[in-house]
């Protein structure tokens, strides 16, 4: 029963993918509770939410934590289709990581079937300057190409943590009132649209 | 009221039951306390939840399906709520006929087929086609209820409200969408109305085909009518039946398995939980064979707390079989303990198990009397032993032994037979100091309670005469086999004897089976024995004692009555003009002395001062009286005995020889045996020496050894010695004298002589001159024996020579003149010559000698002093070997 008689604020569907061990939960459980976990343990699928001010509007973030771990790999098409935003990580140490993204980025563009979805490309780790691998030109350069910002961030030093989630959720926003515009216009379209909609919340 | 808890995370969102999960979020409780309330899904799964902080909870996930809300509830912030959902899944499902390593409870899965297909998968569409608003600006509930009370807006209740539909979900709708939706509506029921029809007609053809189906139908079942009767669904329901049996003979076999598994997985389940129970007489076997009694006692203590009321008829077979065992057990345990020997520990593990075993045996006690029993049969058959060997030994032994006493030797060499009485003692003792203790130990246990075992009233006094009857034995025992004399008769046929062996070849172990004794008696005053039960071993130890000394004693006795003279002077040394004789004495009273302070008189533990026992005193005075008395005879028998081997020819006698009146040689003899005055002499100085140190000595000796005084002992001998001195004395002037004297009267009227002959007189007469050499020699004889005895001897002698010259002036007739000169001179030579040795008597018989001869002129006086002159001239050196 999703519908509460209480007024919901705007929810956004946050998916992190990336390969295992990058710091994806790392990520999301600093920007949900400001820690940052040692030890490692291979995540199979976390859901977080909670409501945020993003812009002095109050909205609600629900973000998956999906498993790096090749072994659940079939079962991303299912997370990636309700996803409204993604955040690709991988880490700078690991040159492996990086190249997964490319592989991440086309699943994604596969399930989503929209190349403008909602996408950030995330260099975790860079704390860990003097075990770089992956550079920073090279990362932005592959960001380019995509039309995706890249951001570096540190999961153990909160640099930029929050700045790829308010980000990522600025662009949902905005395509989200875009689409809301294109609906608006089209009227006549408004059912069979919002039942589409409906299977992608 | 703090803020309510809220649930803003889950890691992992989905899993199968048992799935750990991590719940984040705020306010979710202030302390593992405050936590008061967790559903995941629906499911309380508080009992699982672990605390972690204000914003984590771990819990696990409980049996369910499908999604739901993590409710976190606090005591501080009430019931909380929750953003995210957790969706509960089954990996795989076990059906009847599936096959599971596991067993897994059925009913359940039986269920869930049935309600598979409920109702919470029915989908309410959307009755007037209208799309579900956004979930923004909805009225709430409790307004709607205000509105319409007792009224809800599901469309498939009773209560159903249309405005409180329309209110909930089309609140915004325009009222152009509402009617829309109205025509929406109308029209899905016209079409539900009107669809029946319309249906048949766009069918008409294969509704035409069904009717005539039907009617043919009907004509077959007419025409069959006859044929098969008005029941044709006779022989169906036979036919399903049948099949239906069947079936069932398949199912039945099935289930007859299904049950057989069952019976077989119970019997398999008891045997597993149970498995105790039915492995332990195979366990109790194992471990009885290891030596694990502890494991066998717990577990049959356990079995029995367990099983003991069971009425279940196995498990009673079970327990009658480890019964069994247990009471096989407990009987060999019982053998254990009673088969000697064993160790004290040992048997109190015995009896511990026994004890917890709830063996029918009076197991301590039982042990207690196996003890007693073993170390009087040990006694027994040592003894036994011993006597059989005693017989055949005896025999050589005593041939042995009077070799020793012929030769009058200690035997302490070539003794390899060690009398069977020695033996036997000195095992006897090691065998109670080894036995008894633990007779005693496991006594003490039995009594003090360390054996956890009931004590039973009028054991105390039994065990106390058990002891007392060991500890007699034993010394009944060691009495009989060394001291026979100091048990009466029927004890003495109770305990038998072995032969004593001679007394110096006991003498020999004496000591060191008093030792043994002694060590024993040490062993038990350690054990704290009962002053009556030390009180045998000590009175024994004080008989052993005083017949130990009483034995040494005699053998000192012995030797010195063996003592034998080897007639050899000491010339050099502590004491001169003595031979070994009385050194030896002294040595073996010495060594007496040694050997009595080492065994006998050395006081151990609780043991009396051996000569505060007046019978002690007594002996040990009797002994040491033998003793003296042994070497006064000795002595006595030396001096007494003219002849001393009958084997020497030598006969020492006085030879009647004018001139020659003693003669010391010996003819065809030994030189190393002096002649009989010298050994007179000997011996006199030996027992002068005796009486003057020898004794002093030991009576020192003696005292300083802690003997008690003895004085009346020595005085005893030392007058006793006197006595001999002076029959020695006697006998050896006697010896010495008379020749000497004898030879006088004939010396003096050799050659015709006569005192009436007119012969001038120009010297001393020969006769004077033979009796000074005489003198001379009896002089050099006693200083070469013993200076010490000349002052005794010679003196005697002069005496008697003077006494000799009185007589013989006395009964001259007539003297002629110049016979009177001759006379007189020869007197006073004498005299003169004898001076040094003369005594009071003998110079009153020179001068009554003198008085005899008549009187002289003054020439006569001179002719006197000329011829003495001459004669001190010419017999200077004999008048130097008489003065001291």
């Amino acid at each position: 029963m999703s519908k509460k008689p209480t007024v919901q604020p705007a929810l956004h569907k946050v998916i992190m993918v990336g390969s295992g061990g990058v710091g994806k939960s790392a990520l999301t459980l600093q920007f949900m509770y400001d820690e940052f976990v040692e030890d490692y343990e291979p995540t199979k699928a976390d859901s977080y939410r909670k409501k945020i001010l993003l812009d002095g509007e109050e909205v609600q973030i629900d973000i998956l934590d999906t498993a790096g771990q090749e072994d659940y790999a079939a079962i991303r098409d299912n997370y990636f289709r309700s996803g409204e935003g993604f955040l690709c990580i991988f880490s700078i140490t690991e040159d492996e990581s990086f190249q997964a993204t490319q592989e991440f980025r086309e699943q994604i563009l596969r399930v989503k079937n929209d190349d403008n979805i909602p996408f950030l490309l995330v260099g975790n780790k860079c704390d860990l300057e003097e075990k770089r691998k992956v550079t920073f030109q090279e990362a932005q350069d592959r960001a380019n190409k995509w039309g995706v910002p890249y951001v570096e961030t540190s999961a153990k030093t909160r640099e930029h943590v929050d700045k790829v989630f308010f980000d990522l959720m600025r662009e949902i926003r905005a395509r989200k009132k875009d689409e809301n515009k294109t609906n608006n216009g089209r009227g006549k379209d408004k059912n069979k649209k919002k039942k589409l909609k409906c299977t992608i919340l | 009221m703090g803020p309510p808890p809220i649930v803003t995370g889950l890691s992992p969102n989905e899993g199968p039951p048992g799935t750990r999960i991590k719940i984040r979020g705020e306010n979710l409780g202030k302390s593992p306390q405050d936590l008061v309330g967790l559903t995941i899904c629906g499911v309380d799964s508080l009992l699982t939840a672990e605390w972690k902080s204000e914003n984590k909870i771990i819990a696990i996930s409980g049996p369910i399906k499908g999604k739901g809300d993590v409710i976190v509830t606090t005591r501080s912030g009430g019931v909380g709520t929750c953003n995210v959902t957790f969706k509960g899944y089954q990996i795989a499902t076990i059906g009847p006929m599936k096959e599971s390593a596991v067993w897994v409870e059925e009913t359940e899965f039986f269920s869930w087929g049935r309600h598979s297909l409920s109702p919470s998968s029915y989908q309410q569409e959307d009755p007037l086609g209208l799309s579900v608003e956004d979930t923004e600006k909805k009225i709430p509930e409790d307004d709607l209820l205000q509105f319409y009370p007792n009224k809800n807006g599901d469309i498939t209740s009773n209560d159903f409200s249309a405005g409180w539909f329309l209110l909930e979900n089309h609140q915004a709708t325009s009222f152009n969408d509402l009617q829309a939706g109205l025509v929406h509506l109308r029209r899905k029921v016209q079409g539900q109305k009107e669809g029946q029809l319309s249906f048949l007609k766009s069918n008409i053809g294969a509704v035409m085909d069904q009717i005539d189906t039907l009617v043919n139908l009907k004509d077959r079942y007419e025409a069959d009518l006859p044929k098969v009767g008005h029941e044709p669904t006779l022989k169906l329901e036979k036919a399903i039946k049948e099949s239906e049996h069947e079936a069932r003979k398949l199912f039945d076999d099935v289930l007859n398995r299904k049950d057989r598994a069952e019976k077989t997985r119970n019997a398999l389940n008891v045997l597993t939980r149970f498995r105790f129970l039915f492995c332990l007489p195979c366990a109790i076997d194992r471990n009885v064979k290891k030596g694990d009694y502890d494991i066998v006692i717990n577990d049959y203590i356990r079995v029995k707390n367990l099983f003991h009321k069971t009425d279940i008829p196995i498990f009673k077979i079970a327990l009658n079989e480890i019964e069994k065992r247990i009471t096989d057990l407990q009987s060999k345990l019982h053998q254990d303990l009673q088969t000697m020997p064993i160790t004290v520990e040992q048997q109190k593990r015995l009896i511990r198990y026994l004890v917890n075993l709830d063996a029918p045996f009076d197991a301590a006690w039982n042990a207690i009397k196996a003890r007693s029993n073993y170390i009087n049969k040990k006694f027994s058959l040592m003894y036994n032993y011993h006597k059989s060997l005693d017989k055949p030994e005896s025999k050589s032994r005593n041939s042995s032994t009077s070799k020793y006493s012929k030769y009058n030797k200690t035997p302490n060499t070539e003794v390899t037979i060690i009398p069977a009485c020695i033996n036997f003692t000195h095992e006897i003792c090691l065998s109670v100091t080894e036995t008894f203790p633990d007779l005693w130990i496991i006594g003490q246990s039995y009594f003090s309670g360390e054996l956890q075992v009931k004590v039973e009233a009028g054991r105390q006094v039994e065990y106390k005469h058990m002891v007392m009857t060991v500890i007699e034995t034993f010394c009944k025992y060691v009495r009989a086999s060394l001291i026979p004399n100091t048990l009466d008769k029927s004890e003495k046929s109770q305990f038998g004897s072995l032969t004593l062996p001679e007394r110096d070849e006991i003498a020999l172990y004496l000591p060191e089976l008093l030792e043994s004794v002694r060590s024993t008696y040490s062993t038990f005053i350690q054990l704290d024995l009962p002053g009556d039960a030390l009180q045998i071993v000590s009175s024994l130890l004080l008989d052993l004692r005083v017949h130990c000394m009483s034995i040494l004693f005699q053998q000192t006795t012995e030797q010195i009555k063996y003592l034998n003279e080897n007639w050899k002077i000491n010339y050099n040394g502590k004491y001169t003009g003595v031979t070994e004789l009385p050194l030896k004495f002294l040595n073996a009273i010495e060594n007496l002395i040694q050997v009595v302070k080492e065994s006998v008189l050395l006081v151990e533990q609780r043991e009396v001062s051996l000569f505060e026992n007046p019978v002690a005193q007594k002996e040990m005075e009797k002994q040491l009286n033998n003793v003296l008395t042994a070497f006064h005879n000795v002595l006595n028998n030396l001096s007494s005995s003219e002849e001393y081997d009958e084997s020497e020819n030598c006969v020492p006698v006085v030879s009647q020889l004018v001139g020659t009146p003693v003669s010391s040689h010996k003819t065809g003899s030994r030189s190393d045996i002096p002649i009989w005055e010298h050994r007179l002499l000997i011996t006199l100085s030996n027992c002068l020496f005796t009486k003057n140190t020898v004794l002093d000595t030991i009576s020192t000796k003696f005292k300083e050894n802690g003997f008690p005084p003895l004085t009346m002992c020595f005085t005893s001998t030392k007058s006793k010695l006197e006595q001999l001195e002076k029959s020695i004395l006697d006998k050896y002037l006697e010896q010495k004298s008379d020749p000497l004297v004898g030879t006088i009267e004939p010396s003096m009227y050799l050659g015709r002589f006569d005192w009436h002959l007119i012969v001038p007189p120009t010297d001393i007469r020969p006769y004077v001159k033979e009796c000074i050499n005489n003198l001379i020699n009896v002089h050099s004889e006693i200083i070469h024996i013993s200076p010490t005895l000349l002052n005794a001897v010679l003196p005697q002698v002069v005496e008697t020579v003077a006494e000799e010259l009185y007589r013989l002036m006395s009964c001259v007739q007539r003297f002629s003149r110049e016979g009177a000169l001759q006379a007189k001179t020869d007197i006073m030579a004498l005299r003169e010559f004898l001076k040094d040795y003369s005594t009071d008597s003998a110079q009153q018989y020179f001068v009554e000698a003198l008085e005899v001869v008549p009187p002289l002129d003054r020439t006569d006086e001179i002719i006197i002093e000329d011829i003495l002159r001459q004669c001190r001239a010419k017999m200077k050196i004999q008048i130097k070997c008489l003065r001291h």
